[in-house]
Formats: structure tokens, C-alpha cells, sequence
């Protein structure tokens, strides 16, 4: 098997990767803007409880969520597919990260947003919606970013959970061919082809809300 | 039927490897930091060492930890490198945490203001003085928070090492799953231990800080 047959069998796996990678982002944005605004809106036990369920999705090794939830659910008579097991971990250990960056996007603005648009006579949650979170959505975006990076790599892990993706395939081209090396080079590379534009943008995007921040000259 | 007590049965046996897991995430940490510096030192040593680390250090950023220890387990005995599997997966875990230490030392050094390096430069201290005596511990100061953030979330990729078969906390948990054809409660017990275990960590790293600083205040 020449390199580029083995880059092929690898980039079969491509679309369950894409598959897990949407599906997370799907539990994982809305679980990251809603307690995020949670944990920033509220106080007292509310805010104590979202704390708790961040903190559990966020502090747990996501392979050890992953190996939990796909090995324990059924005995709580919840049989889920590995797809929807793997979108669900990956997804919500993702959100529990992103809930911080909304949060701490949130909690940066000038205080005097909040007081001017209560003092417009708008509700708690037009200030919300209107004023914090359209300014707080900019200063969120590179730590977006680099969290998507994080999901891509994450997804490796669903290989474990018997699912076909791009890692799934590299082992058993290596199995089949016992040339683990042109395998395994391959599959780095082909992370990398995936996640390098993302990586550049990443820093592209930081570098240019710090400029922003500065006042525009640097 | 999930089977309480004998989950708590095999509470002893995981935290008998809670010992791998903490000794692991130590000499990782080191050696991830040590590398990371090292990188990040080349890297501002010259333009052509400065492109190729910045590649390095992209590359490592952008694959997923999981296939990078595949690929070093699996492709270091093709060309007849054979190490213990313990050995591989520090190196690796080491190797991938580099990558965002280097980037944490970058932000740390450029906080130093440029007059200490001409300060350095008319005392006439060398390259490797004025690394060692100027700008470490100047940088160490800034990256303190950070830095211990990596090191907790370095505690949470040591169970990816159980896919070489480390016997750390979650191949333990594995281990006791396939010898009893029951893991749901193996993984549970995993699952609590580990987030108690990151949560403790997580406060005396945050508590190390405090000290940390306060003592470099006086």
C-alpha cells in the first residue's frame, strides 16, 4: 500500500469525524452560553448549581466521561448509540470549558453598559441580549476557536468507542498492513491539515482583538 | 442491576494505582516544562531555529494527544527503539504539553520589559546567564497561573495512557472490567476518584499561586 492509498483508507474516517465534531457543537454551544449567563446573571443557589454542573463537565477527564457514560447509562435504562454518547461527552466537557469564556467575556465589560441600559428602562434580559452579549461575543471568539481545535482532537477518542473515524481507520490500516509508521504519520498529518488553518486563525484573531483593545495603533 | 458493593470493592485496587497516576503527572509536568522552555528559548535564538520551532510547536498543538502516543508506542519499534510503554507515554504526555508551555513562556518573556535584557547586556552577562539569572525568574513570576493550569490539565490526559497499557487509575478500572464482564461500577469509581482527585489538585495548584506570588510580592 503506497502513502497516498494509506491517506485514503485514513480520510474514509473523515466524515464521522465531521459527524462527531457538528453533533458536539450542537450540546456544546448552547451548554456554554446558557450557563455561562447562568453563572454571570445569577447569585445564590442558582448560580451554585450551575457552578456544580459546569465543574463536573469541565473538571472530569473527558476519556473517563466518555468510557463512564458509554459503559453506565444502560444500566440506567438509557441504551444510546456511541454517536450519541461520544456527541454528548465531547459536546458538554467542550460547553463546561466555553461556559468560563462567556462568563469571563461577560464579567470584562465596563459596568456602566449594564447601569445605561437599565437606566433606559430596558428588562434584565433586553440589557442582556441587546447591549453585554453582542460586545461580549467578540471578546469570546479566539477562545472559541481554539476550544473547536480542542473538539477536533477530542474526537480521537470516539475510536475507542468502537465509532469509524479517521483514527479508527489508521488502526486498522496499520493492523493490516504492519506498516504502523506510514499509518500513524499519515494520521498526524491528516489532524494537522484540519487543524493547522484553525490554529493560524486562532492566533490571527487574538492578535487583532489585542490590537483592538489598544486603541487600534500598535 | 448495578452492584454498589462491588464497586466499592474496587476502590482499594484503583487507589492502589493512583500512585502511577500522581507519579506520572510529576515527572510529566517537569519534563514538560523543561521542553517547553527549551523550545521557546530556540525559538527567539536565531530566524531559521525561530521558523522550525514555531513549526514544531504548531505541530504538536494541532494532532490530538491520543495519536501521538499511538504514534510513538506503535512506530518506535518499527525502527527498533523498544521502551516501556510507562516510558513512552511520559515522553509523550511531556512532549504534547510542551506545545502550550512554550506558548505560556513566550507570553511570560514578553512581559519583561526590554530594558533588563540591555541591563543584562552592558554587565556583560552571557546568553545563557541572562536566560538562567534575568529571564527565568522574572518569567516564572507571569506564567505562574497559567502554567499551573496546564499541569492540572495534564493530570487529566494521564488516563489516555491506558490505550498503551499503563497501568494507571483507568487501565486498572479497565482491567477489572474485563476480567469481571462488569464495568459500569469499575468506571464510576474511576470517574469519582478522578474528579475529586483533579478538584483537589486544581485548589492547592490555585493555592501554590497565592503563595507563590504573595512571597515574590515582599
Amino acid at each position: 500500500m503506497s502513502f497516498l492509498d494509506v491517506l485514503s483508507v485514513i480520510w474514509s474516517g473523515f466524515g464521522v469525524t465531521a459527524e462527531v465534531t457538528l453533533l458536539s457543537l450542537a450540546y456544546g454551544v448552547p451548554f456554554a452560553l446558557i450557563f455561562g449567563i447562568l453563572q454571570f446573571t445569577t447569585q445564590g443557589w442558582c448560580r451554585h448549581a450551575a457552578t456544580i454542573v459546569i465543574e463536573f463537565w469541565r473538571s472530569s477527564p473527558v476519556i473517563i466521561l466518555l468510557f463512564v457514560f458509554y459503559y453506565a447509562l444502560p444500566l440506567a435504562g438509557l441504551t444510546l448509540q456511541a454517536m450519541s454518547v461520544a456527541a454528548l461527552v465531547l459536546g458538554l466537557n467542550i460547553g463546561g470549558y466555553g461556559s468560563q469564556a462567556v462568563r469571563a467575556a461577560l464579567q470584562s465589560l465596563d459596568r456602566g453598559q449594564y447601569e445605561a441600559g437599565m437606566a433606559m428602562g430596558l428588562t434584565r434580559i433586553q440589557t442582556l441580549m441587546l447591549i453585554e452579549l453582542p460586545q461580549a461575543l467578540k471578546a469570546m471568539v479566539p477562545t472559541f476557536v481554539n476550544l473547536l481545535i480542542q473538539l477536533v482532537k477530542g474526537t480521537a477518542l470516539v475510536s475507542l468507542i468502537t465509532l469509524a473515524d479517521m483514527t479508527y481507520k489508521a488502526k486498522s490500516v496499520a493492523q493490516m498492513t504492519f506498516d504502523p509508521a506510514s499509518a500513524y504519520m499519515g494520521l498526524l498529518l491528516s489532524y494537522f491539515i484540519i487543524c493547522y488553518p484553525l490554529t493560524i486563525l486562532g492566533r490571527s484573531l487574538e492578535r487583532r482583538l489585542a490590537v483592538a483593545k489598544e486603541g487600534g495603533h500598535v | 442491576m448495578f452492584d454498589f458493593p462491588f464497586m466499592l470493592s474496587t476502590v482499594p485496587v484503583l487507589l492502589k494505582a493512583m500512585g502511577t497516576t500522581i507519579w506520572v503527572t510529576l515527572v510529566a509536568s517537569i519534563g514538560a516544562a523543561l521542553l517547553g522552555f527549551s523550545f521557546e528559548i530556540a525559538r527567539r535564538s536565531g530566524r531559521y531555529s525561530g521558523y522550525a520551532m514555531r513549526f514544531v510547536i504548531d505541530f504538536i498543538r494541532s494532532t490530538p494527544i491520543l495519536v501521538q502516543i499511538y504514534f510513538f508506542y506503535f512506530v518506535l519499534p518499527q525502527y527498533g527503539v523498544t521502551l516501556p510503554a510507562l516510558v513512552i507515554g511520559v515522553f509523550a504526555l511531556s512532549l504534547y504539553y510542551s506545545g502550550y508551555l512554550a506558548e505560556v513562556f513566550k507570553a511570560g518573556i514578553d512581559s519583561i520589559p526590554a530594558g533588563q535584557f540591555e541591563a543584562a547586556k552592558s554587565l556583560g552577562l552571557g546568553r545563557l546567564d541572562t536566560t538562567l539569572l534575568i529571564v527565568l525568574p522574572q518569567m516564572l513570576r507571569a506564567v505562574a497561573a497559567p502554567m499551573g493550569n496546564y499541569f492540572v490539565s495534564l493530570l487529566k490526559a494521564t488516563p489516555y495512557l491506558a490505550v498503551i497499557s499503563v497501568h494507571e487509575m483507568l487501565g486498572t478500572a479497565l482491567d477489572i472490567g474485563s476480567e469481571t464482564f462488569r464495568y459500569p461500577e469499575p468506571m464510576i469509581a474511576v470517574g469519582i476518584i478522578f474528579l475529586v482527585l483533579a478538584l483537589t489538585i486544581a485548589q492547592a495548584v490555585r493555592w501554590l499561586e497565592l503563595r507563590l506570588l504573595a512571597s515574590l510580592k515582599r
